[in-house]
């Protein structure tokens, strides 16, 4: 092969392995992220909120109520009778408890479920079990409701306590609330707790909170405020609907919508952020693509030259029964196989690259078990074979033309 | 038939009516003085140009009417060139260059270099058939044209001074070749020459001078 060949070859070469090495680039940081993102918070599980929006509405229009856009028992009902849902609970919250472990004081708030559904709801205990219907004063700790937050100077730091959550299952926590009442006095209420669990990684606020029953997390709520919760008309703020399986969140979630509710589900993240990345894949790939781009001018080049310098050998082929598509195909053939095997080549190469950065990658960030910042899919290598093949052919067309429209004669008479 | 080639903006007239008939199975010379357009014509009747104006008819088939392609196929099928500078292509060995008219043909491998040996023997070169043209002398090289023009089994064979670079011996080797050739095989001849010599081989032998035949002689 002649050294001219290679050299644009490895054009090709530099070219398909910039284009993988890019766009797995994109891949890569695709995967972790939506890897990461689907592993916490279930995909499963919609957040419904009261529509913001038409609450406004209601109040600016005197009082005019719309029983749809409240998130009141009814409503659970009715969201419960769409297809594909298996639980609904509403959400209470309460902040500003206290606990005591290990006499240091840790600030909580409580997130309260219906325990009635809390054995259909994606929640899925690390260590201990989830309480069962009627214990209403037994609760599941979040992962990280024991860290305390410590600022030194610009930086945040997580201090993990000595106790872990799980050290406190099956023990009782007492937990104080207070309240100032109508005299400016301060009133102090201690609730037990009976600890049952700790909940695995939810990514949402679960994983700083205490989950308890909505009755009982109700109940000292109208302590602390000091009024009675009025659920029928003002509804409950959130509620969590959990659906059978992924493939049914989309439909859920416009049922919900035609029922003036604002839904928040990782689905839509994933699917707003799927977007996103095909277009840094895009932006990516089209950086590696003007690397192919010069491969193509290279190969242009190589059969142009190749062609001057084979006239006299096109002529005597012409002469002796070659027709203008024999040597068209001749070296469009030949330029294809420069593509084709500058992108063999440029896929073997890319994929040690990919290995490589990953390595290198879990060298300085660490992390358990490899880093993906890479992630070469077999589809990106099919598409950069068929792609340096085709960059291949197209560059060979014009200069393949031009040597099967010479003139036999005149070809053959050239030196 | 007439033949003008285009020299900047003026037409110069090469060919001033030439008017010929070669029945098959002849072998003529064709002889001139240089610049007489001796190659000219034969190109013409080999389709490598087009006439300017008439008509060149092999058998059935109108040269002067066949579009590039088709002419490709009819010389592919029906004609065998040789040239004083060989032609051969320098890196294939001489086995590949009488194989790669058939590989146009689609002929399947074996049977190509089956007959490319067939031809190479025909002309006595059997044992340098894995040689480059670079090693071998001109009178081999010559030699591996002229199989390479006859591995299609062409009627006509076109030579254009197939003796014109070889000492007078080997001439007369090629020339005697060439001659068992149109014997046996009844192919055509139309060799251009300047050496007299040659024409004592030929059945015909037509003198052209500046574009025109001037003298037609049957031997
Ligand atoms: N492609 C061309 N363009 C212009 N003029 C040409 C071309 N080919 C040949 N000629 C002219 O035509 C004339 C005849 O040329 P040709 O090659 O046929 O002569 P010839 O008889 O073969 O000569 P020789 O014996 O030297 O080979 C010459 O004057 C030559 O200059
Ligand atoms: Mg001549």
């Amino acid at each position: 092969m002649k050294f001219r060949t290679i050299l644009t070859i490895i054009g090709v070469v530099i070219g398909t392995a910039s284009i993988i090495v890019m766009v797995s680039i994109g891949n890569g940081a695709q995967k972790s992220i939506t890897d990461e993102l689907s592993g916490i918070g279930s995909v499963t599980t919609l957040q419904v909120y009261q529509d913001l929006s038409s609450m406004g509405m209601t109040a600016m229009g005197g009082g005019k109520t719309d029983d749809k856009a409240i998130l009141n028992d009814d409503a659970i009902k009715d969201l419960k009778k769409i297809d594909g849902v298996v639980a609904v609970t509403p959400v209470v919250n309460l902040s500003g408890g206290e606990i005591e472990v290990d006499r240091e004081q840790y600030g909580v708030s409580l997130m309260g479920v219906d325990y009635a559904v809390l054995e259909d709801m994606r929640y899925v205990t690390t260590s201990g079990k989830k309480p069962g219907a009627n214990d209403e004063n037994s609760v599941i700790l979040g992962k990280d409701v024991l860290t305390s937050f410590t600022y030194t100077g610009a930086s945040t730091q997580l201090e993990a306590s000595a106790v872990k959550p799980e050290d406190l299952i099956g023990q009782n926590i007492t937990m104080t609330i207070k309240r100032t009442n109508a005299n400016g006095e301060e009133e102090i209420k201690t609730q037990k707790l009976k600890v049952t669990g700790v909940l695995e990684a939810t990514g949402g606020n679960e994983d700083y909170s205490i989950i308890a029953d909505y009755h009982l997390v109700t109940d000292l709520n109208e302590w602390q405020t000091g009024r009675k919760a009025n659920v029928k008309k003002q509804g409950y703020s959130q509620a969590l609907v959990t659906v059978e399986d992924s493939s049914v969140v989309n439909d859920v979630t416009s049922e919900v919508e035609a029922m003036k509710f604002t839904v928040f589900s990782m689905q839509q993240i994933l699917d707003s952020m799927g977007s996103v990345f095909q277009m840094l894949q895009i932006l990516l790939g089209g950086i590696g693509g003007v690397a192919l781009l010069v491969a193509c001018i290279g190969i242009v080049n190589t059969m142009t030259m190749s062609i001057y310098e084979r006239t006299k050998e096109i002529g005597i082929m012409k002469v002796i029964g070659a027709s203008i598509s024999d040597i068209r195909n001749m070296f469009i053939a030949e330029s294809t196989m420069i593509g084709l095997i500058g992108g063999l080549v440029g896929i073997v190469i890319s994929l040690v690259l990919s290995v490589l950065i990953n390595l290198i990658a879990g060298l300085f960030i660490g992390g358990e078990g490899g880093v993906t910042i890479s992630y070469i899919t077999p589809g990106l290598v099919v598409f950069a074979l068929f792609f340096s093949a085709l960059v291949g052919l197209l560059s060979g067309v014009r200069p393949a033309i031009k040597a099967a429209n010479l003139s036999s004669l005149d070809a053959i008479r050239s030196e | 038939m007439h033949k003008d080639f285009k020299l900047g903006k003026e037409d110069i007239h090469i060919l001033k009516g030439i008017d010929l008939d070669i029945e098959q199975g002849e072998m003529v010379a064709l002889l001139g003085p240089s610049g007489s357009g001796k190659s000219t014509f034969l190109n013409v009747l080999g389709g490598l140009v087009p006439p300017t104006s008439g008509d060149i008819m092999i058998r059935d088939y109108r040269i002067s009417d066949m579009t590039e392609n088709e002419l490709c196929l009819f010389r592919r099928e029906h004609l065998g060139f040789i040239f004083q500078s060989y032609n051969l292509i320098s890196t294939m060995t001489a086995m590949e260059n009488v194989a790669l008219a058939l590989t146009f043909a689609g002929v399947k491998k074996e049977i190509r270099q089956q007959r490319a040996q067939e031809a190479l023997e025909v002309v006595g070169l059997v044992d340098r058939m894995g040689h480059k043209p670079s090693e071998l002398s001109g009178g081999q090289q010559q030699r591996v044209s002229i199989a390479r023009a006859l591995v299609n089994h062409p009627e006509i064979i076109l030579a254009d001074e197939p003796t014109g670079n070889l000492d007078s011996k080997t001439s007369a080797d090629i020339m005697e070749m060439i001659t068992r050739l149109n014997r046996e095989e009844k192919q055509t001849f139309v060799i251009v020459t300047h050496d007299p010599d040659t024409t004592k081989y030929c059945t015909k032998v037509i003198h052209m001078c500046d574009g025109l035949i001037e003298a037609e002689v049957n031997q």
